[in-house]
């Protein structure tokens, strides 16, 4: 009984861990962009080639190389890892449906990106500088 | 020195980007050789590399451009043009595209030929015969597309096209019309539209669709070569030309598709009837009536590695009863990643029935009514 009631705990920790986890990230959009917040469909839509629009305006998503914000990212609004994202990707690039997003090094380039970039959106770790760019909050 | 950084500023703005993948094959089957290929002694002809160049110089306007080296067997062993186009998406809701483009029909017409993107080695040869993909991939045209949001009902994707359609001379379609002597030498070709519903129902991860193609009917000028077995006139080639002509067709295809997480379901039906005329061969309408279907699962058991499991069933209703009649296949497969460029498949499949993939030449002894065929396939992609 000890055994089951150590492995809920360890399995509650586990979750509220991912729980916060998933709280370091943010979305953040170049100020042009109209639309204040973002469902989650939209997010996952704009982030996989489905969509290029947000809020009735045209967006251009902008990806992190690698890293936990990436990673988070992914896990959080995407479902999927980094290499079956990126696969998304390809199947739409290699059958002329879309352009491979930017990737770009560190949440410092995201920001640089989005902030110069008209409906630019990109998404980076909730403690990096983010001046210039506005917060998209995710319903 | 001062026109170096404004052309770089220029490539960057034009956001040109190079993509590409390269696969090898092995192929091995326990009977009959497959895809024209000497695969009951092992086989690596199955080679294929991409290049995909692309531009968007303005946001709502993409061009771009690829080419393939394919080899399978005696198939291909040639660089082709897989498309070339250029795409203006007014807004979410409306898009078109220009040029030869993949033909949208069908869950996997237009990324079958893109082995990177799925977990197959193989795609269920029911719907997707490898042998003919490069005729069906692509058309030269049009296509219209966009999605209209149902709001609480979900998304309904939508595909329209129109254009020509080209089957090479050397498509797996006149395998066995070379067995015989008739060749189309420069193959065939004939207009061809279609329309594709996609809805992404309210359910998380469940799109539900159907495709239509309406092709009108084809000719082509043919050649029956005849050579006399015996006699006086013992070893004289007779060509006699011809005219081949297939009736004009609708082809629907109804498919589903399930994909949440770490789990993908799909399903997919489609049906072919008509009849083909080979004028001054035989003037007699040869009937043809195709069904093909497919039932596929797969798992992503690690970050790295997946696994699946699919049935796919054709039946050729027009043939005599027996194994040329049908092809049942039952695959199980492996795919490992090993990182974002490099993966590996390992698949195998149990083939019951010979009406799909074999030719009669790379099997003078007769063709064996069951096979089993394993693949090995490595895969590079950037």
């Amino acid at each position: 009984m000890k055994k089951l009631l150590y492995a809920f705990l360890i399995a509650m920790s586990a979750s509220i861990f991912i729980v916060q986890a998933k709280a370091q990230v943010i979305v953040i959009a170049n100020n042009s962009v109209k639309a204040s917040d973002v469902s989650k469909n939209d997010l996952k839509d704009v982030f996989t080639g489905a969509s290029t629009s947000l809020g009735g305006g045209s967006v251009v998503p902008i990806l992190l190389k690698a890293g936990s914000a990436h990673e988070e990212f992914l896990q959080a609004y995407i479902g999927k890892n980094d290499t079956a994202y990126r696969a998304g990707w390809r199947s739409l690039v290699f059958s002329g449906q879309a352009t491979m997003p930017k990737s770009v090094d560190g949440d410092a380039a995201v920001v640089e990106f989005v902030a110069h970039n008209a409906g630019a959106i990109g998404y980076i770790g909730k403690a990096s500088p983010h001046d210039g760019v506005k917060v998209l909050t995710v319903k | 020195m001062g026109a170096i950084p404004a052309t770089a500023q220029s490539l960057e703005d034009l956001n040109i980007q190079i993509h590409g993948y390269a696969t090898e094959g092995f192929l091995y089957t326990t009977q009959n050789n497959i895809f024209t290929a000497s695969s009951s002694n092992g086989s690596p002809e199955w080679t294929e590399a991409v290049v995909n160049v692309s531009a968007q110089p303005i946001s709502k306007l993409r061009v771009g451009v690829q080419a393939r080296y394919f080899l399978l067997g005696n198939f291909g062993d040639a660089i082709t043009l897989d498309w070339a186009a250029a795409d203006y998406k007014f807004n979410d809701k409306f898009g078109v595209r220009f040029g030869k483009v993949k033909t949208p029909s069908g869950l996997f017409n237009e990324t079958q030929d893109i082995d990177p993107s799925y977990m197959w080695s193989l795609l269920p040869q029911s719907i997707y015969p490898i042998t003919s993909r490069n005729s069906l991939l692509a058309h030269y045209g049009g296509v219209a597309y966009g999605t209209v949001n149902l709001q609480r009902a979900g998304k309904l994707e939508y595909r329209g096209w129109s254009g020509e359609r080209e089957i090479e001379g050397n498509d797996g379609y006149w395998v066995s019309f070379a067995e015989e002597g008739i060749t189309l030498p420069s193959g065939t070709s004939g207009v061809e539209a279609g329309g594709a519903l996609h809805w992404k129902t309210p359910v998380a991860g469940l799109m539900l669709g159907s495709s239509l193609a309406r092709f009108n009917s084809f000719s082509a000028p043919l050649v029956d070569t005849y050579v006399v077995p015996a006699g006086p006139s013992k070893g004289i080639t007779i060509t006699t030309p011809g005219t081949f002509a297939v009736s004009h067709e609708s082809v629907p295809n109804f498919f589903g598709r399930y994909d949440k997480n770490k789990l993908m379901f799909a399903a997919e039906y489609t049906r072919q009837a008509g009849s083909l005329t080979l004028m001054g061969v035989s003037p007699v309408p040869d009937q043809f009536n195709l069904r093909g279907w497919y039932g596929m699962g797969s798992y992503k058991i690690t970050d790295k590695f997946s696994a699946g499991l699919y049935d796919s069933q054709y039946f050729d209703k027009s043939s005599p009863l027996g194994p040329s009649r049908y092809s049942k296949d039952w695959a199980i497969s492996g795919r490992y990643d090993f990182n974002q460029y490099l993966y590996a498949k390992a698949e195998e499949h149990i083939i019951d029935g010979t009406a799909i993939g074999y030719d009669a030449n790379l099997n003078p002894g007769g063709l064996k009514p069951n096979t089993k065929l394993a693949i090995l396939k490595m895969g590079v992609s950037f």
